[in-house]
């Protein structure tokens, strides 16, 4: 769980196989989005260049497509080894024991790491009084926070609307054998509309929160490496951090909570990397004297 | 047929160099014309805002400047611009003068006309082979007074040659006074509004050939493989490559999708013509925001303009009818027909064409489509404006890290010293 590297520990995220998927979303999210919006926005400047970019009128919406197929079956499989995962670690050992039931099912799937938790609301709430200035704690997220959660449940909901609507759309002639024609125009509005907001919401709260804020600017590195870095570790899954660090038998090492003061305990340029080998102690020390003298004042 | 060729290129050399002195003769004719324009514009703002003598004198040197400097545009056209290469059987010689790019006077109500006749142009339009006395019936004489307005309903002096009669436009008109268009209505009592339906000029310019280009690559408009099979029977090159355009450019429409639409929305999408003709929709704006639409705005030239969908198959696009008349492809019971068609949607079901393609955004037209997209706006609204403001306040909080009400920080700090 802990990869140490030039003195750095690193805390692992995400297999490669969870890598591997999160590329191909990422990359057929960014075409969809490069080729759709010149239609949504078709009287706008840019788009001629744009479109024309992606082949105008006659490709690009086969590169629409071919993307958006891509990413439905990307969606398909994400199910299929969500419930396998689920069912191969946690729901056959129950069965093997015979301790399955309806109420042990729907526990289980609901304590699930991405499930929304009251902890979120908790965390949501001390966020709020941090960002508002009333407390210089910030929250102690879990492994994924409040915001990690917003991050999958949102394409989570966008894929299935945008995959159907755009589905009808494309296959008008075979859907409309069953539906009423108005549901073109439905299709349409969701489509176009779902399809700005997860835009909007990805090139702007997801990029922030995992590239443009100030402590990862400019650019994260987790979807690629699948490790965290501990100062990251630190600012956003405090609670987490220390139960892996306890449970590796390092809690001497452990940090202490983010500093909102802006003196990070694991800011490279105030400490030497040598230091985040020896014991944390050592490293507390050679902090205390800077904040020593600032509460003397 | 190599005399042809060196022919060919010779008229090439010359009408390209014509051009050129063409081209800076039009623009400095523009320069002197503008000003000539500008005095005029002048002089009818001081006619309109007053009537003081005192100013009687300035707007006489005004139209005496005006008159000296008309002369000055004619004298200077002559004596500068080379006339257009002119090829064609001009029988009238009535390029004698307008061949002459900076042919213009100012009109009686002080608009701006411009009389000069680009040959090349002319004669790559519909109307190359009509000639000029054929529709300005009424000049007999040269110089000519000023000239009626062409009426597009007179028998022109072309011969149909499927039925050898003189050609007319007339049964267009007839066609376009059954239609939806018509300035009648059927007991012949004029529409209410009347002014507002289109005549010819609303619709047509005099159209140039247009260019078969989207599939055959050649040469715009020409490919040379089917100018080769029509050489075989016919000798005369300038009527093969007229015969040639005659027909393929009404192998498709004259204008392009979006060209079509543009033209339609001239009044179609006016707000005034839609309310004074209780219209449920900006017609060009709500196909605009189809699928239909955007490719044509795309330059699409397969997507359904508005006639494709509106004129009743191999029917004259002059006989459009309203979507409420039962003999209409567009009335509610027909309409299947339009998206079924063979060309299009083939495989569809009737319901397709239940589809509201001229959907508005807007609580009284489509109520349901309206609620609908309200509830993406709000989830849009509700789900962005509050994270955007947590983005905005995490950047704000970055910059005092300092600041804080409760500091439990440092207290844990000292307990931990």
């Amino acid at each position: 769980m802990i990869k140490v590297k030039k003195g750095k520990k690193y805390f692992f995220r995400s297999t490669v196989n969870q890598r591997i998927q999160h590329i191909i979303l990422a990359s057929c999210v960014i075409v969809l989005v490069l080729t759709g919006m010149p239609l949504k926005f078709h009287d706008a400047s840019w788009a001629h260049y744009l479109y024309a970019l992606f082949g105008g009128i006659k490709v690009a919406p086969i590169v629409h497509k071919t993307a958006g197929c891509i990413l439905m079956l990307l969606f398909g499989y994400h199910l299929i080894y969500l419930a396998s995962n689920i069912y191969i670690g946690q729901i056959a050992p129950l069965r093997k024991n015979k301790e399955l039931s309806v109420a042990r099912l729907l526990k289980l799937l609901a304590t699930q790491p991405l499930m929304p938790n009251r902890k979120d609301v908790k965390d949501m709430i001390q966020l709020f009084k941090y960002l508002l200035f009333l407390t210089d704690r910030k929250p102690e997220g879990d492994e994924f926070t409040w915001k990690n959660k917003f991050d999958y449940w949102a394409p989570f909901w966008g894929i299935p609307v945008l995959g159907i609507s755009g589905l009808i759309m494309w296959n008008k002639e075979f859907a409309t054998k069953f539906l009423p024609g108005e549901i073109i125009n439905y299709a349409l509005i969701a489509h176009s509309d779902e399809a700005l907001l997860a835009a909007l919401f990805l090139f702007i709260w997801h990029w922030y929160n995992v590239h443009f804020k100030t402590s990862v600017f400019p650019m994260g590195t987790v979807f690629i490496t699948g490790y965290i870095s501990e100062k990251l570790m630190v600012e956003d899954h405090y609670e987490h951090y220390v139960k892996i660090m306890k449970k590796a038998g390092l809690e001497h090492e452990i940090l202490p909570p983010h500093d909102p003061y802006g003196r990070e305990p694991a800011n490279e340029k105030a400490f030497p990397a040598e230091l985040h080998t020896a014991s944390a102690g050592q490293n507390f020390q050679t902090m205390n004297p800077k904040k020593g003298d600032r509460r003397n004042d | 047929m190599i005399k042809q060729k060196e022919l060919n290129t010779y008229r090439y050399i010359t009408s390209c160099s014509y051009e050129a002195i063409n081209t800076v003769g039009v623009l400095a004719c523009l320069l002197l014309n503008i000003s000539l324009y500008f005095l005029v514009y002048c002089q009818n703002i001081e006619e309109n805002l007053t009537l003081d003598c005192r100013n009687l004198r300035i707007m006489k040197l005004n139209r005496v400047y005006g008159r000296f400097l008309s002369c000055g545009v004619l004298f200077f056209s002559c004596l500068f611009f080379m006339p257009a290469d002119s090829f064609a059987a001009d029988i009238g010689n009535c390029l004698l003068c307008h061949k002459y790019p900076g042919l213009s006077r100012i009109g009686e109500n002080g608009k701006f006309r411009l009389f000069y006749v680009n040959e090349n142009v002319f004669m790559n339009s519909v109307h190359a082979k009509v000639k000029c006395e054929g529709c300005h019936t009424d000049i007999k004489k040269i110089p000519h007074d000023p000239a009626e307005k062409v009426d597009c309903l007179r028998e022109c002096h072309i011969t149909e040659p499927s039925s050898e009669q003189k050609f007319s436009h007339k049964e267009v008109a007839a066609f376009l006074s059954k239609s939806v268009h018509a300035k009648l209505d059927e007991k012949q009592n004029p529409k209410k509004y009347a002014e507002d339906m289109p005549n010819c000029l609303d619709c047509h310019d005099n159209p140039l050939y247009r260019p078969l280009s989207f599939f055959k690559r050649v040469r715009p408009g020409i490919s040379e493989m089917a100018l080769g099979r029509c050489r075989v029977c016919h000798k005369e090159d300038e009527f093969i490559f007229r015969f040639y355009n005659h027909v393929t450019t009404r192998l498709h429409t004259i204008r392009s999708p979006k060209n079509i639409a543009e033209m339609c929305g001239r009044c179609h999408d006016d707000p005034k013509v839609v309310t004074r003709h209780n219209l449920s929709t900006k017609a060009v704006y709500s196909y605009g925001e189809t699928f239909h639409g955007k490719a044509a705005n795309y330059l699409d030239e397969r997507i359904p303009d508005c006639l494709d969908c509106h004129v009743n198959r191999g029917q004259s696009v002059h006989q459009m009818l309203s979507h409420k008349d039962p003999l209409s492809i567009t009335y509610e019971t027909n309409k299947a027909e339009i998206c079924t068609n063979m060309e299009c949607h083939p495989k569809a079901t009737p319901k397709l064409a239940n589809y509201k393609v001229h959907m508005e955004f807007d609580p009284e037209q489509s109520p349901r489509e309206y609620y609908f997209k309200i509830f993406f706006i709000t989830l849009t609204g509700a789900t962005l404006l509050p994270l955007m403001g947590i983005m905005f306040l995490d950047l704000f909080r970055r910059l005092f890290p300092n600041v804080s009400v409760r500091i439990t920080r440092r207290k844990q700090e000292d307990e931990s010293i």
